[in-house]
Formats: structure tokens, C-alpha cells, sequence
């Protein structure tokens, strides 16, 4: 009775909803890609999978695709940053499941090199591209002559301000040195105004990127020589790094909130935070946040990043990715054409900046006039390329990463959210920090030098 | 045929007389339905061993060797174990998850047992509607309901901040480190309570009420009625969910991993010792860590369990 | 060994006995119900309003975050809901269905079967065998995420429906509460008697036993589905094709895309939040229909 429509209505129910799962691709992916979220042009190429969380990654591949009959591409996004990280570790270790192509941010390259994860694609014409990219782009995906990833976009740093609260506190000209930008914080904080800047215990990327700024070195890493690393998190620069934030934060003068949140931008759009140290990529990311659009609009410029000597600036990087070749793709010369095709021509290029999706390394837009005279919305007209961007990338010379990366991030991050707590002070912060990452690098099998 | 004399030495506990009427001669009934028995438990018996004691066992086998980046993998034995058993950032989770249970399951329990009671007293039609509706939060996924309480204590955009705004002052941050132990609790609380103020409430529903008339009878009050009567006789029905909730408890992991990134830092990856075993696994990649850390608070679970179980052992056991 | 009372309520004759009480003091104990339905029922109403703001009302709204905004976008929310990359929400929905219901019935189908096994028969090794399984109840789901990962991979079934339904069909809280309602619902002399009229065991099982056990038989079925439908980490450990989530992992997919704000410009908050309101639905509808069975089955958890 009762119970044998319920009986018939369930079957029916999974027997639908079966079918709907089925035909969306539910079948056995033993060997090769078979389920693709873009359409594949020509069907007889063999197909090179990819992952990639670009959010105009449809039309980058499209464009590959039309443009090739010799391979196409295969692309999935299963996740952005630490999910797709966490899902390219466990396919490592369990051997199986990992794409041709996977989208690696610079930083994490040496975890996966050191596991012997990804392919030296410099056999494979890397080279012939060198060309394109500036020193600190290529160093960051090298390791001595070998090269791991093809770079695609990355992220200079530099000062994004309020026009309006500079105005309204009497700041003429953006802070050039951190000295001045400390004045300037003051200042606004004494007349009652908003957060200067904030430090952001999520974003450890950045501090990371401060502190070499200055001079500090915190890791010094070689893969041929894998097993030996040195660790100088206490240096007096970094320490210095850390006092200057730390200082901040106990006098009220910046904000100690997580970035990347529905709160960090909320206080973004109302003005609670007169300053952004950012990456290039920023203005992208604000936007698509709703910041510059009606009650923000037009408040928006960009300065290069204050200095710690005027006379020697330094650039520093933070974020921006490259399509390294796995160990598991099963044609590695594909898969390295992909790598080093893909999102390298002048459509998906142009698409990626104009949209500002990504801040380009490839020199041929860098170097390109509508590049360098574009006047950017975000910024109110302002030629953010020409002024602050494109000098900035061409004067990086690139970081060396750690293979314990995510760790030390991890790390960076828990002590900073006591720094921003008050309970440690940033000479105290970075001792810690020193200790902790000599011992985890000790336990993982490193020598370690100091 | 080996248990010809079966009428004779049949053991007394066998109920049935029929199997000898000699219809169908068989084997010995006992071992017949030995088998049967085995036959029927079968199915599940074996997703149990493919999928919770193969992989159990492979999880133990790999907690018993050590990989770091720069070495291979090396068989290390319980160097695991006491590594676990000695690292702050696992016993400060094992700290907080003990306190937590210790507080939370306490409040838990009387909200459900107080709604369960409430509703077997009352019986209006608003009384049904309120059942339906406290039981409602079990169907949302923990997920959800995690990231419905990330906009809810969000000092932006939940209604906090609006309900301070009313008496002039700033709302408190549900997830600061002052406040997380209470921000936890109340979503733990509210996804759950109606899930076991069900059970005891079908527990009470079983109660024979002419108790309740010859209680009535004596003179006793509706309280008196609650707790001397109805809270006893469902006595081990609570202390069957109490070990469900302490061992759910213990174990203590989607809500805070999905605030993480709503909580300002005060969720790092450490936060409870299945975060940590997690962490250690998908952001660090060391599962052989990891899989020792999670054998390592299987053993805390199991021991706050036998602890708990001896405690109320007076109160009877739902272990036949 | 204790005897469980196994009830199905009968209204009628308790409702009658209690009915006379004197007005007031109805009060209090509404009063704390209403209190309470209030608490339960808040952030649920806080998910509806928000799935009816656009993206502007709902992180600059002028009513605060409990009530309307001036848009009312519940029509285009939706509709954005069920378009966006493709329909790939319905997708995950249909998913989830399948998972829960395959899933949840596989699960109820052998926890029946064993916990019919473990409360009629006597063998060598059923003790063992029986607080093995309760044991493993206090297993940390973490240990088994990554062998259960590492053994589907060497068997070339990751990131299909496999990974998901498979280890879903695992429920020993289940063949619990099987065993305890059989051992007390279903009497051995009626199976007895089944069996000296010729019955196989099987038979016996089918014909006699389970339409004695339907209530407990809906309860297991509903704690396997809302199980299933909860799963949440296995399935994102197991896939890698989005066109097999199931709606929790979407949604974190999606969550985490908004937060980076990756979503191609186009602000997926909105969607998550009335995506996670009509993904409450399919549940709250099994449960309201199946009421009945429910909540006199869940009475065999009340042991004396």
C-alpha cells in the first residue's frame, strides 16, 4: 500500500535523477580525460588535460583549441588555490590522477619538483620562449638551466590608495619610503581618520614579500643540492619587517583583518582602509568584488611600493601563476606544447588583461603600446601600467621558494594572527618563526644551515 | 551424519521443537543456521571490511612509517604515536575538544531533554508544529548550516550588529578567540538539538501513561512527573546518544573547518585534532603523520568512551 | 538482557487521558517552545530572505540582514540559479538525489539484512562480530579518507559515481538499530512457524520478518539518505569532475570561488545562498512526507 508507492516513488526518483547524473558524464575515467568543461574543436587530436581556476579559462582554451589541430586541450577547474592543492598532493602520493598540465602558483613549485612531480619542460623548447619574460618571471619558474612551469601572470606590488582620504587628511603625495608611510599613518590616525592599511594574517604571501623587500633571505634552496636548505627567518631585516607591522598594529593604526572576505571588502567600499598593499592583480580582484563602482567609484590611484631606501628600490612579487608539465601526463611532449602555447597567444592575452583577470608576463604585452598607454578605469584614468606596474615587473628578480612552502605560510600566518592579537611583538614573531621552521625542516629530512 | 541424535541432545536454549518432526531431513538446525546467519550479515560484512577495515588497516600500516620531503619513506614504528602523543598542537586540540564536550553535550542534552519533555506534556497543534520545526535543522547539511552562521555572525552582514545598533554598541565577534568556544556551541547546538529531542521524545512516547495516572494519583506534580518518572525510565536512551554525541563531539570537524575562513585566524589549522589530521594530510601531504594522529585521537575517543560507559554503567547498558 | 519496549504511538487513547489541564498553565511551556522554535527557526529565515536580494540588497541592503530588501529577486535569483555555467546547479542537485537514494537504500538494504542476521541467529563469532561493529563507529572519518582515496585509485574508480555510493553504503549505526528492533519486533516463533511450513530462510526473512520491521525500515532508510546527502568530505577528496559533485561540494566550490572572487565577474554569492535554500528543499519534503513513519520508528531507541 502506503509503503510500495513510497517503494515505487523512490525508484522512479533515483532512476531519474540516475539518468541525469549518468548522461552528465558519470562514466569510469580510467586512462584519459573524458569529461572536458570545454568543447573539443578537433576530435580526432589527441587531448592533453589541464587544470586551471583562470576565470576566463573557457575562452583561453577555445582559443588554443581553434588555433590547433595537433592536440587539444582538455580543461577542468576543480578548485582555486589550496583545493586544487590539496587534490594535485594526494593524486602525487597516490600515484595516479593528476593532469597532463596543472596551473601551479611560482611559490609551490618546489614542493612538487622535490616529490620529482614535474617535468623539466627546458627539453622540451621552454627556452625558445625565454625571451618573453623578465629575469625575476623566468627565475621563479627555473631551477638552475631546468625550467618547471611556464610563466603566465604574475603580481608586481605595489601601493593602492584612497584619493579621498588622502585629501581629506592632508596627504599630498603618496609615502615613497615606509618612514613616510608610518608618518602618514600617524597622521590620518590623529586627526580620526580610517585604518591606514591592514595587516592580513591570511595573506602570509605578502609579509613574505615585505621582508625580502628589505634585504631578508628566508630560504635559500637548490634542487640539484635537495636535501640542504637554509633558514634565516630572525635576520634584522625580517625582524625589522615584522616591528614596522607589529608597531602598527599596536598603535591602531592599521586594521587586523583577514583579506579576501565579504568583511575585508565591505570596509574596502566604505573607506575603511585608506591604503591597499597590493599586487597588480588587485584592481582585478576589487572590481569583481563591486569595489569602484557607485559609492567607491573614482577613489582609486596607485603609487609604487614605498621603499625601505629610496635610493635602491627594490621589487617584490606576490601571487601569480604557471602551467607547469606532470610527471603523470602520458605524452610529455604534448603536454609541454600545451604548457607553453596555452594562454600565450595575443587573443587570450589580451582578454586575460583587459578584463583584469591577469596581470600578463609575457614581454610581447608588456612591451605592447595599448598595454602601456591603457588608462585604467579602476584607477580613474590613471596609466597604472606606464607609472607603476610595468616598472615594477621588469625590475623583479625573482624569489627563491622553499620545497616547505606551504608550511612556512601556514606558519607566517599563525604568528602573525598573534601579532595582530598583541600578543607577540614582530622581534619575538620572527624568532619563533625561525624555531619552528628549523625544526620541521630538520624533521623532514633537510639539513638545515642557519 | 554427524548430529543424527539431535531430539536428545539438542541444548535447551533452542526454542523451536519443529525442525525433527521429520519433514525435511538437514543437517544439524544450529549449523544450518550458523551459515544462514553468516549468509545474511554477509553483504554488508563485506563493503564493512573493503571499505572500513581495509583501508583502517592501510591507515595503520602507514602510520607506522615516516616521509619527509627530503628522505624517502622509512619505517619508523610507533615514532608516530609518541610524536602525536607529545605535540602541543595536538594536545591543545585534544584539550579543546574534551572541554568543548565537556560543556557542550551537558547544555545539548538539557535543551533537547527540556524540548522532549515540553512536547510530550503538551499536545496542542502549535506543540506538532514545533516538533517539525526544532527537528528541521538535522536536514540541512552541516556545510550549509556552517556557511548560513558564517553570514549570520559576519559583523558586516548578520543581524548582530543591527540588533546592537538598537542599544547603542558594538556587537561582539562571535568567532573571536574569546568568543569562539561559545560561537561553536551554538551552531553545534542548533544543528543537532532537534535531532535528539526526536529520540527521546519517541523514547517518552513509549512510556506506559498509566504510570503517569497512578503518579497523578499520589499527588504528584507535572515536575515531579518529568524527572522522577519520565527522565528515568528513558535513562538509556540518553546515555546512547550521550556516547554517540561525546564520540561525535571528540571528533569535532566540519563546522569549525568551513568558519575557518570566516574566523579571523581564530580557527588555524590545528583547531581540533581532526583538523589537524587533516591538515597534516591535504596541506602538508603527510599522510603518514596524519594517519597516525587519526588512530591517535581514535584511541582518546575510545578511552573517553570506556570511561563514560563505566561511569553510567548503574544506569543501564544498551550493550545487550 | 534488557527488554526494548518498541512503541508506536497511539494517539488516540494517550491524548484523551491528558487532555484536561487548566488553561494557564499551558502558557509557560508555549511560551518556551515558541522561544525556541524562534531560535531554530531564525537563520532558516534569514536564508529565504537573503535567496530574494540581488547582490547589491544583500551586502548593502537598507533593511539589515532579516528582512526584504526593496528588490525583490527571488525570480531572477533563481533563474540565474539554474543557468549558470550551463545548469550545472540542477546537475548537482540531480547528483545529490542519486547519491542519497542509491546510497541510502543500498545502506538500508544490507544494514536490514544484518541486522536480521545479527538478531536471529546464533553463530560462532556473532558477539565479536558485533562490537566490532559498534567499535567502528568511533572511527575518526579522517583516517579513512585517505586509504579509502589511495585503495580507489588502484582501482581506477576515482572521481566516478562509485567513489561517492560505495563507502555511503556503510552504516553500522544502522544494522544497530536493526538488530535491536528485529530482536523485539519480530517474534521467533513466527518465523518458526514460517519455516516448518517450508519456507526458505530467505522467504522467511521477506515475507515474515519485513513487514514488521517498516517503521524501523523508514528510519534507517531516512538517516541513510540524509547521510548520504550530507556527505560532504569523501565525495571532494574522490572528485575531480564537477559534473559529478554533489550539491555540498558545489556549493563549496562555489564558495570558494567567491571568496577569491573568481567568478568571472559575476558575483556568485547570491547564488550560493538561495543555491544552499532550494537545496534544503528535496530533504525537508522526504521528511514531512514520511512523518508518520518516522517518528514512531525512531522509538527504538528507547530501551527500558
Amino acid at each position: 500500500m502506503n509503503k510500495k508507492r513510497l517503494l515505487a516513488a523512490v525508484s522512479a526518483a533515483a532512476l531519474i535523477a540516475g539518468l541525469t547524473a549518468c548522461s552528465a558524464g558519470g562514466g569510469a575515467t580510467n586512462a584519459k580525460p573524458t569529461n572536458c568543461t570545454n568543447k573539443i574543436v578537433d576530435k580526432e587530436a589527441p587531448l592533453v588535460s589541464v587544470w586551471a581556476w583562470y576565470p576566463n579559462m573557457a575562452t583561453v582554451v577555445d582559443n588554443f583549441n581553434k588555433a590547433h589541430s595537433d592536440v587539444q586541450v582538455c580543461w577542468t577547474n576543480v578548485g582555486q588555490g589550496g583545493d586544487e592543492y590539496a587534490k594535485v598532493q594526494t593524486a602525487i602520493s597516490a600515484n595516479k590522477g593528476l593532469p597532463d598540465v596543472v596551473m601551479l602558483e611560482a611559490d609551490h613549485l618546489p614542493a612538487y619538483e622535490i616529490q620529482g612531480a614535474l617535468v623539466d619542460i627546458s627539453k622540451y623548447g621552454a627556452n625558445k620562449v625565454k625571451s618573453h619574460f623578465s629575469t625575476g618571471a623566468w627565475k621563479d619558474v627555473s631551477q638552475g638551466d631546468a625550467v618547471y612551469a611556464a610563466p603566465i601572470d604574475g603580481g608586481p606590488m605595489a601601493l593602492i590608495y584612497r584619493t579621498d582620504v588622502f585629501a581629506k587628511y592632508g596627504i599630498t603625495t603618496p609615502p615613497a619610503t615606509w618612514e613616510e608611510y608610518a608618518a602618514d599613518a600617524a597622521k590620518v590616525s590623529a586627526a580620526g581618520g580610517p585604518a591606514f592599511g591592514d595587516l592580513g594574517a591570511n595573506v602570509p604571501a605578502a609579509l613574505m614579500a615585505l621582508q625580502i623587500q628589505k634585504g631578508a633571505k628566508p630560504f635559500e634552496y637548490d634542487l640539484a643540492d635537495q636535501k640542504k636548505i637554509t633558514i634565516k627567518l630572525d635576520d634584522q631585516d625580517s625582524k625589522d619587517v615584522l616591528d614596522f607591522w607589529a608597531g602598527l598594529v599596536k598603535k591602531k593604526q592599521i586594521g587586523t583583518v583577514d583579506q579576501f572576505t565579504t568583511d575585508y571588502i565591505s570596509g574596502v567600499v566604505g573607506g575603511k582602509y585608506a591604503t591597499y598593499t597590493s599586487a597588480a592583480w588587485a584592481p582585478g580582484y576589487l572590481t569583481g568584488a563591486g569595489v569602484g563602482k557607485g559609492e567607491s567609484s573614482g577613489v582609486w590611484a596607485v603609487a609604487p611600493l614605498p621603499q625601505w631606501d629610496a635610493a635602491n628600490p627594490v621589487s617584490v612579487n606576490w601571487g601569480g601563476s604557471a602551467f607547469a608539465v606532470t610527471s603523470q601526463a602520458s605524452d610529455k611532449k604534448n603536454a609541454a606544447k600545451v604548457a607553453l602555447g596555452l594562454y600565450a597567444d595575443a587573443d587570450s592575452l589580451h582578454d586575460g588583461w583587459t578584463k583584469q583577470i591577469i596581470f600578463p608576463l609575457n614581454q610581447d604585452v608588456l612591451t605592447s603600446e595599448e598595454f602601456i598607454e591603457n588608462k585604467s578605469e579602476f584607477f580613474n584614468g590613471q596609466q597604472a601600467n606606464k607609472e607603476v606596474y610595468i616598472p615594477a615587473e621588469n625590475a623583479y628578480e625573482g624569489f627563491v621558494y622553499p620545497p616547505i612552502v606551504v608550511y612556512y605560510y601556514a606558519q607566517l600566518q599563525a604568528v602573525t594572527v598573534k601579532i595582530n592579537a598583541g600578543k607577540l611583538t614582530g622581534s619575538e614573531a620572527a624568532t619563533e618563526l625561525q624555531a619552528t621552521m628549523v625544526k620541521y625542516a630538520k624533521s623532514q629530512g633537510f639539513t638545515v644551515s642557519e | 551424519m554427524a548430529n543424527a541424535p539431535a531430539i536428545a541432545t539438542r541444548p535447551s536454549r533452542q526454542r523451536s521443537d519443529t525442525y525433527d518432526s521429520g519433514q525435511r531431513p538437514k543437517r544439524s538446525p544450529e549449523r544450518r543456521r550458523a551459515t544462514v546467519g553468516w549468509l545474511f550479515i554477509a553483504p554488508f560484512g563485506v563493503v564493512f571490511v573493503v571499505f572500513l577495515v581495509a583501508p583502517l588497516g592501510y591507515a595503520l600500516y602507514l602510520s607506522l612509517f615516516s616521509k619527509g620531503l627530503a628522505t624517502g619513506t622509512a619505517f619508523t614504528g610507533i615514532d608516530n604515536y609518541v610524536k602525536a602523543f607529545t605535540d602541543p598542537a595536538f594536545l591543545g586540540g585534544v584539550w579543546f575538544v574534551i572541554r568543548f564536550a565537556l560543556v557542550l553535550i551537558p547544555v545539548q542534552m538539557a535543551v533537547s531533554l527540556a524540548l522532549a519533555l515540553v512536547l510530550d506534556a503538551v499536545t496542542s497543534r502549535f506543540a506538532r508544529f514545533a516538533r517539525l520545526m526544532i527537528f528541521l535543522p538535522y536536514a540541512i547539511p552541516a556545510v550549509i548550516g556552517a556557511l548560513m552562521w558564517g553570514f549570520l555572525y559576519s559583523p558586516t552582514f548578520g543581524p548582530l550588529q543591527q540588533l546592537f545598533d538598537l542599544f547603542g554598541g558594538t556587537a561582539p565577534f562571535p568567532l573571536s578567540p574569546d568568543n569562539v568556544f561559545g560561537g561553536l556551541m551554538n551552531v553545534v547546538t542548533w544543528q543537532w538539538a532537534g535531532y535528539y529531542m526526536i529520540i527521546i521524545y519517541a523514547a517518552l512516547q513509549g512510556i506506559d501513561p498509566s504510570l503517569y495516572e497512578a503518579a497523578r494519583i499520589d499527588g504528584a506534580n507535572a515536575w515531579q512527573v518529568a524527572f522522577r518518572i519520565k527522565v528515568p525510565l528513558v535513562s538509556s536512551s540518553l546515555v546512547l546518544i550521550l556516547v554517540f554525541a561525546l564520540i561525535g563531539t571528540l571528533q569535532f570537524f566540519t563546522e569549525p573547518q568551513i568558519l575557518r575562513l570566516v574566523s579571523n585566524g581564530t580557527i588555524g589549522p590545528d583547531f581540533t585534532p581532526n583538523i589537524y589530521a587533516y591538515s597534516q594530510a591535504f596541506a602538508y601531504a603527510n599522510f603518514n603523520y596524519a594517519s597516525a594522529l587519526s588512530f591517535a585521537l581514535g584511541i582518546v575517543v575510545f578511552i573517553a568512551v570506556y570511561i563514560f560507559l563505566f561511569a553510567t554503567r548503574k544506569r543501564g547498558s544498551f550493550l545487550s | 538482557m534488557t527488554t526494548a519496549r518498541i512503541s508506536i504511538p497511539t494517539a488516540s487513547s494517550t491524548r484523551s487521558a491528558r487532555s484536561r489541564k487548566r488553561p494557564g498553565r499551558l502558557l509557560v511551556p508555549h511560551l518556551f517552545l515558541g522561544a525556541l522554535v524562534l531560535y531554530f527557526l531564525v537563520p532558516i529565515w534569514w536564508l529565504v530572505v537573503a535567496s530574494t536580494k540581488n547582490v547589491g540588497g544583500l551586502f548593502h541592503g537598507s533593511a539589515g540582514a532579516l528582512w526584504f530588501d526593496k528588490t525583490f529577486a527571488f525570480g531572477p535569483n533563481l533563474v540565474d540559479l539554474f543557468t549558470y555555467n550551463d545548469g550545472i546547479y540542477l546537475h548537482w542537485l540531480g547528483n545529490s538525489v542519486f547519491y542519497a537514494v542509491v546510497g541510502g537504500v543500498g545502506a538500508t538494504v544490507l544494514s536490514i539484512l544484518a541486522g536480521y542476521g545479527f538478531a536471529k541467529f546464533r553463530f560462532r563469532g556473532r558477539r565479536f562480530a558485533f562490537a566490532l561493529l559498534l567499535g567502528s563507529v568511533m572511527v575518526p572519518l579522517t583516517a579513512l579518507v585517505i586509504p579509502t582515496f589511495v585503495l580507489f585509485t588502484q582501482l581506477n574508480l576515482t572521481d566516478t559515481i562509485w567513489a561517492v555510493i560505495l563507502p555511503s553504503l556503510l552504516n553500522p549505526f544502522g544494522v544497530y538499530l536493526m538488530q535491536v528492533y528485529t530482536a523485539d519486533a519480530v517474534p521467533d516463533e513466527l518465523l518458526d512457524a514460517a519455516r516448518v511450513d517450508g519456507a526458505g530462510e530467505f522467504r522467511t526473512f521477506l515475507q515474515v520478518a519485513f513487514p514488521l520491521l517498516r517503521p524501523a525500515f523508514i528510519t534507517v532508510l531516512l538517516l541513510s539518505i540524509v547521510g548520504s546527502w550530507n556527505n560532504f568530505f569523501l565525495p571532494l577528496a574522490m572528485l575531480s569532475n564537477t559534473n559529478l559533485f554533489p550539491i555540498t561540494v558545489g556549493l563549496g566550490l562555489w564558495e570558494g570561488q567567491a571568496s577569491a572572487n573568481n567568478g568571472g565577474g559575476h558575483s556568485l554569492w547570491g547564488l550560493i545562498i538561495i543555491g544552499s535554500l532550494i537545496s534544503v528543499i528535496p530533504l525537508v519534503i522526504a521528511f514531512l512526507s514520511l512523518q508518520k513513519y518516522w517518528q514512531g520508528g525512531l522509538s527504538i531507541g528507547s530501551l527500558k
